[in-house]
């Protein structure tokens, strides 16, 4: 019982994962966009400032000559406002005539654009890392003007660890959502699972819990709660009717042995045989009509059949059938009178008949003599109704419900060659013609009527 | 001359208890155990008539007869169905099939049915005046006469005497009764068609001295010349 819920907490767990992994992915191509921008940023910027001294200086050059850019690069390195601010100028050998760096820095030619170089500051003699632009003078001298570049070093590092620690935090939350969000959902789903389970272990009574919200799990529960009691009421009734038939082909087989045992008895007289014989014969052709009428019940129930409608004249139908069990009547002195009509209407005319006969034959059952039988056809907006009302006892109210399932007879003793399906097929047949069986007392008597659709 | 039977059946037991029955009644019996065999023999020829179960390994019922139909044989062909629903009927008499008979049934109407298939091409002279010992029906006037004195029938008694008049010294089921005159394929629960009979025994056999329509035991009626 426990093992579908670990197979749920599994999929939990990959659902909780999959969204983690979803959604951190998701920050962390956000706050990377983010640094990279921002890093790009602020290199543009000091690549532009770095430009506009270096344009600067070269102004200086042209107005002043090489003595003026001189001065002016130490003005600006004794100035210092900007700290990080580096400058080197030398002659075409190399060597040094003005700026805060020791020495040209090797393999950089002039104007070969933006280089990061290590390099010793001459004033502090610290090691820096700088950004720097070159060009060569037209005597041949070389400027080279840079930017320090751990400030930005440092503010590349915290953006990093922002981002970093944003990350993480994404990862937490969206952990805990991921996993908030799925137990919401799985405990519904465990829900169903459970109810599954008891089912399973034999408990038919058991409904999903439905929680009141209205929701789409509420709507689901009540749907699959609706298929569970179709389906209890179903195993209700094939129970029923197992059971019925065990126990209704219990007598005529047990009669059945007994005849053919007093067959096997040589001590019998020959006449006796002959009647035992003669009654055994009648058991079996009893037992196979039983079949036969199940088989047509749960064809008709089955929809079997369909394919052969054709247009009824029902009216016709039922004056034949009545005149077929005229005799009958006549003999119990009962009267079968026909009213109404119900015009024609699609259907299966040989189990439409069978249909009607039954009622018939159970109506006649039940009539007292001298009693009238009335067959009333109508043609409503439900569809054709056909309904046979007898002027007999009626039957308990409380077995009018029961009385289309199979094997409800009101006799106990059960004398007669009913079977106990006959109201049963009358009400598959009924189905299948898209209409309903009912029952009615009607004090006195019994109404029994079928509606077919049209 | 013998009248020569084939059974095609593919259930051991039911296939021999068929051929000694028919066997003990004078026939001369054929078997085949499934369609593909049947189909052999039937084509083969000489055979009265063919009994033919609808459900067969091989060569299925339905097809058999569609074959042995195609063939150009003529051979009356009774189907034997173990399903009772009316349309497996319709559709083995659509095959070509001249009677059908549902499983499981008894072997004296089985035989009935045989015989009645057997004398189906006389039945095809068609007359006007169809006679039984003392009894005469014009089918023309709508007329039944016993010795001479007029009966008064309603059209179900005319027509079921018809049914008796046409099928003579043979014995005739309920069933057959059922399906021939009424048209019902439902086995009704009470003794409707023996009510039916004895109403037109009143009417038939009124001051006669012998009854007309005699009761087989176990397999129906039967009205006869003798």
């Amino acid at each position: 019982m426990a093992k579908p819920l670990i197979l749920w907490r599994n999929a939990r767990t990959r659902l909780v994962l999959a969204s983690m992994v979803l959604s951190t992915a998701l920050t962390a191509l956000v706050l990377g966009l983010v640094y990279v921008t921002a890093n790009r940023t602020i290199e543009n910027e000091t690549r532009s400032v770095v430009t506009a001294e270096l344009a600067g200086l070269r102004d200086e050059y042209e107005r002043l000559g090489t003595i003026g850019l001189m001065a002016a690069i130490d003005r600006r390195v004794k100035d210092a406002a900007d700290r990080d601010a580096l400058y080197l100028l030398t002659d075409a050998q190399g060597n040094v005539l003005a700026g805060n760096l020791a020495r040209w820095p090797e393999g950089i030619e002039p104007g070969s654009g933006w280089v990061d170089l290590d390099l010793t500051k001459m004033s502090s003699g610290e090691d820096v890392s700088i950004s720097a632009a070159s060009i060569r003078l037209p005597l041949y001298e070389r400027l080279l003007v840079g930017r320090d570049a751990s400030a930005r070093q440092q503010l590349d590092r915290v953006l990093l660890r922002s981002v970093g620690l944003a990350l993480l935090a994404a990862l937490a939350l969206s952990l805990l959502t991921g996993w908030l969000l799925t137990r919401l959902v799985f405990s519904r789903l465990s829900d169903i699972a459970q109810t599954a389970d008891d089912i399973v272990s034999g408990d038919l009574s058991r409904r999903i819990p439905v929680r009141g919200s209205g929701d789409e799990f509420d709507q689901m529960a009540q749907t699959l709660n609706d298929m569970l009691d179709k389906i209890e009421e179903l195993i209700g009734n094939l129970r029923m009717t197992t059971n019925s038939i065990a126990h209704d082909l219990r007598s005529p087989l047990s009669r059945l042995r007994q005849r053919v045992e007093s067959l096997t008895d040589p001590a019998s007289a020959a006449s006796d045989r002959e009647a035992d014989a003669a009654r055994a014969l009648a058991e079996v052709d009893h037992l196979l009509r039983v079949f036969s009428q199940l088989t047509e019940i749960s064809r008709a129930e089955a929809g079997l059949g369909r394919d052969e409608f054709e247009d009824v004249d029902v009216d016709a139908l039922v004056r034949d059938v009545t005149e077929f069990y005229e005799p009958v009547a006549a003999d119990q002195d009962v009267q079968i009178v026909i009213e109404g009509t119900a015009g024609r209407g699609p259907g299966h005319k040989p189990l439409l008949a069978q249909a009607l006969s039954n009622l018939l034959e159970n109506a006649l059952r039940y009539a007292p003599a001298g009693s009238t039988l009335t067959v009333a056809l109508a043609n409503v907006d439900e569809g054709l109704t056909l309904s046979v009302l007898d002027q007999g006892p009626g039957v308990p109210d409380e077995k009018l419900d029961r009385l289309a399932q199979p094997f409800v007879t009101l006799d106990p003793a059960r004398t007669d060659q009913s079977s106990g399906l006959g109201l049963a097929l009358v009400a598959a047949i009924a189905r299948m013609h898209g209409g309903r069986f009912e029952a009615r007392n009607r004090k006195p008597g019994l109404e029994a009527a079928i509606t077919l659709a049209r | 001359m013998s009248r020569r039977l084939l059974i095609v059946e593919d259930d051991t037991d039911t296939r021999e208890f068929l051929a000694k029955g028919f066997t003990e009644e004078g026939f001369t019996v054929e078997t085949a155990p499934d369609g593909r065999e049947g189909l052999y023999h039937a084509t083969d020829g000489g055979f009265d008539a063919i009994v033919l179960d609808r459900m067969l390994p091989g060569l299925d019922g339905l097809a058999l007869i569609k074959s042995i139909r195609a063939a150009g044989l003529k051979t009356p062909v009774l189907m034997l169905t173990a399903m009772s629903a009316v349309d497996e009927r319709v559709k083995g008499l659509r095959a070509g099939a001249d009677d059908y008979l549902v499983k499981p049934f008894s072997f004296q109407e089985l035989h009935a049915r045989i015989e009645a298939l057997l004398r189906r091409p006389q039945d095809t002279e068609e007359s006007a005046l169809l006679t039984c010992r003392d009894l005469e029906m014009d089918l023309l006037k709508r007329r039944v006469t016993r010795a001479g004195r007029e009966l008064t029938l309603t059209p179900r008694e005319f027509q079921i005497l018809e049914f008796f008049l046409r099928r003579k010294n043979r014995v005739i089921s309920r069933t057959m009764l059922l399906e021939g005159v009424w048209e019902y394929h439902f086995d009704p629960n009470t003794n409707i068609v023996d009510v039916h009979i004895s109403k037109l025994r009143r009417a038939v056999d009124e001051g006669a001295d012998a009854p007309l329509i005699e009761t087989v035991r176990g397999a129906g009626y039967m009205m006869s010349d003798g």
